[in-house]
């Protein structure tokens, strides 16, 4: 019983050391944003809302923003069909050279961020599109595209080829089959991979920061650029939201498809 | 509803048309044509990055020489400074692998064998939440915990002791990259937990094995696979991260990533940047080609096929 006991203490011992390792630096920035004081410490001073309004009268921060969910929007929409119908392909087709494909499309997961942002801003300097927000979300897209091809390939491989050959057996066409059997069944994959790009996206920093000039700057580089140079509570409300938003997202996350989802065996 | 039914033969009709059934053997490359094309995007500019690298700086015009010359890789092997910052990225690179896949195997296993449902919704929950935060932010959340007048210099000053620089120091770097990578190397074990029966770890106890050797021999080597795929993505993450040593660092702790970007926005010199990219990558694959060869692939070998 001791021995059960020890191991009890140990493994706690080190998850509890995770719990905090991974809650701090939230928990700390949602307290520190409610100060009212002037500069950032622990414990705050006082409580109000102060930061949160100077912020939203920020058009600098209010602008990132949208400009922020402007490429959000583009690398999800980008990113769903094209991950979707690759994660398809590349498992319920017989393609010849699968091997080689697949670590082709592991490319912008494999090739270190830092190196395709700068690829990419030669690449788009050269074609003259640089400055512009588009290919900020095209580039977005690129290099989270594994992620949505890994998480579709996921329930593409939980099908029973079988259903789709019922649906033709029947009579069904090749799209109704399509729209019918195979989009439902890969549903949940999808759902995932949707709303991984758009926090992918939305939370962008190295590519962004190489993509974006000071027209162009998005959210995560308006954070970065502003830590540089002084740290003022308004941070804090802005890392709030984010914040916010990946709560959200983790909600959303666990009704649609459950958290527990990722507690399978491949 | 003889409007879909309608609709639909519609669009039946539009795709026999224009995808006739002898092309069907091609349908798969059809899916995958887009993906192929946006990482084929990538790749070009991989290809400029690699001309770039081999064409030297004109200091009198700042633009680069129209000859090829390998001036930028002769440069990265005769300054000191990228041997050191080489050496501090890798040394760092192992330590948070280590320090991550130390935290990350009990939190995972703890995950997969709880029996309490509240329990695994709340360590799911704590996983995610980081996961879904951008690094900016994150370091930012260090800085006011690790600050001058931070959360852990008030504890130290409230219990009468001298407060102390925590940031801008090699530990705080690691200690943020850790809490950066830890999500993923949690993900990343579990399935290899989940496949260990759970009679297995019974067995060896009932036969009167301590845990820690029960962990040792039975659990460790069949959740190796895991822990391998693990590593090397946090290891190939950490190496090539460029915010939290930037940001914890404070420029004092400079991994290689900064390098590179020093030498295209600092001195301007794309080129010699480049090149130093061109290490990046290629230091980067012989090191995971290596882990590889001697560990094996681990999970990342077989994910997305079909077993």
């Amino acid at each position: 019983m001791t021995d059960q006991l020890s191991k009890r203490v140990v493994l706690w011992g080190l998850v509890w050391f995770s719990i905090v390792t991974l809650s701090l630096p939230t928990v700390i920035i949602i307290g520190a944003s409610f100060t009212s004081g002037d500069i950032i410490r622990f414990p705050p001073e006082g409580f109000s809302l102060r930061w949160y309004w100077e912020l939203w009268q920020l058009s600098d921060f209010t602008n990132a923003l949208l400009r922020t969910l402007y490429v959000a929007v583009i690398c999800t929409l980008i990113s769903l069909p094209v991950g979707t119908l690759a994660a398809l392909a590349t498992v319920r087709y017989r393609l010849r050279f699968r091997r080689s494909i697949q670590v082709y499309l592991l490319l912008p997961f494999t090739i270190p961020l830092v190196v395709s942002g700068l690829s990419m801003m030669i690449l788009f300097g050269e074609m003259r599109i640089l400055g512009q927000l588009w290919p900020v979300g095209l580039g977005i897209c690129i290099i989270n595209l594994p992620f949505m091809i890994w998480s579709v390939s996921a329930s593409v491989n939980a099908i029973d080829p079988d259903l789709e050959n019922a649906a033709m057996n029947c009579g069904a066409p090749p799209v109704q089959t399509f729209l019918t059997v195979t989009l439902p069944a890969v549903m949940p994959g999808v759902i995932t991979g949707g709303l991984l790009s758009f926090i992918l996206a939305f939370n962008e920093f190295l590519v962004s920061l190489f993509l974006t000039d000071s027209r162009t700057v998005t959210l995560p580089v308006q954070i970065y650029n502003s830590i540089r140079s002084i740290i003022t509570p308004d941070l804090a409300a802005v890392s709030v939201l984010y914040i916010l938003i990946a709560l959200i997202a983790v909600w959303l996350l666990d009704r649609l498809v459950g958290l527990e989802i990722f507690l399978r065996s491949k | 509803m003889p409007l879909t039914w309608r609709f639909l033969d519609t669009i039946e009709a539009l795709v026999a048309a224009l995808w006739p059934a002898r092309w069907r053997g091609a349908t798969g490359w059809a899916f995958l044509m887009p993906a192929l094309l946006l990482v084929g995007v990538l790749v070009i500019g991989l290809g400029y990055m690699l001309e770039y690298s081999l064409h030297e700086l004109n200091l009198a015009t700042y633009r680069l020489r129209d000859e090829y010359a390998l001036t930028n890789y002769a440069t990265f092997l005769n300054r000191p400074v990228y041997g050191t910052v080489l050496w501090r990225t890798v040394l760092g690179s192992v330590l948070v692998t280590g320090i991550t896949l130390l935290l990350a195997f009990p939190y995972a296993y703890v995950l997969v064998r709880t029996r309490v449902p509240w329990v695994r919704k709340a360590l799911l929950v704590t996983l995610f939440l980081p996961f879904f935060i951008g690094q900016v932010v994150r370091a930012y959340g260090w800085l006011i915990v690790l600050g001058r007048e931070g959360l852990v210099n008030s504890l130290l000053t409230g219990l009468g002791l001298p407060a102390q620089d925590l940031l801008f120091h090699f530990p705080a770097v690691i200690f943020g990259l850790v809490q950066y990578m830890l999500p993923f190397a949690i993900l990343l074990i579990v399935p290899a937990i989940t496949a260990i029966p759970e009679d297995m770890e019974r067995a060896s106890e009932s036969l009167g094995a301590p845990w820690p050797a029960t962990f040792r021999h039975v659990v460790l080597p069949m959740a190796w696979p895991g822990l391998i795929g693990a590593g090397v993505v946090v290891f190939t993450l950490t190496m090539t991260d460029f915010a939290m040593p930037e940001i914890l660092g404070g420029g004092t702790t400079d991994f290689f990533a900064s390098a590179i970007y020093d030498s295209f926005f600092q001195i301007s010199n794309p080129g010699l940047g480049a090149a130093l990219s061109m290490v990046l990558v290629t230091l980067g694959s012989l090191i995971v080609a290596a882990v590889f060869a001697l560990a094996g692939p681990g999970t990342l070998g077989i994910r997305g096929a079909r077993t």
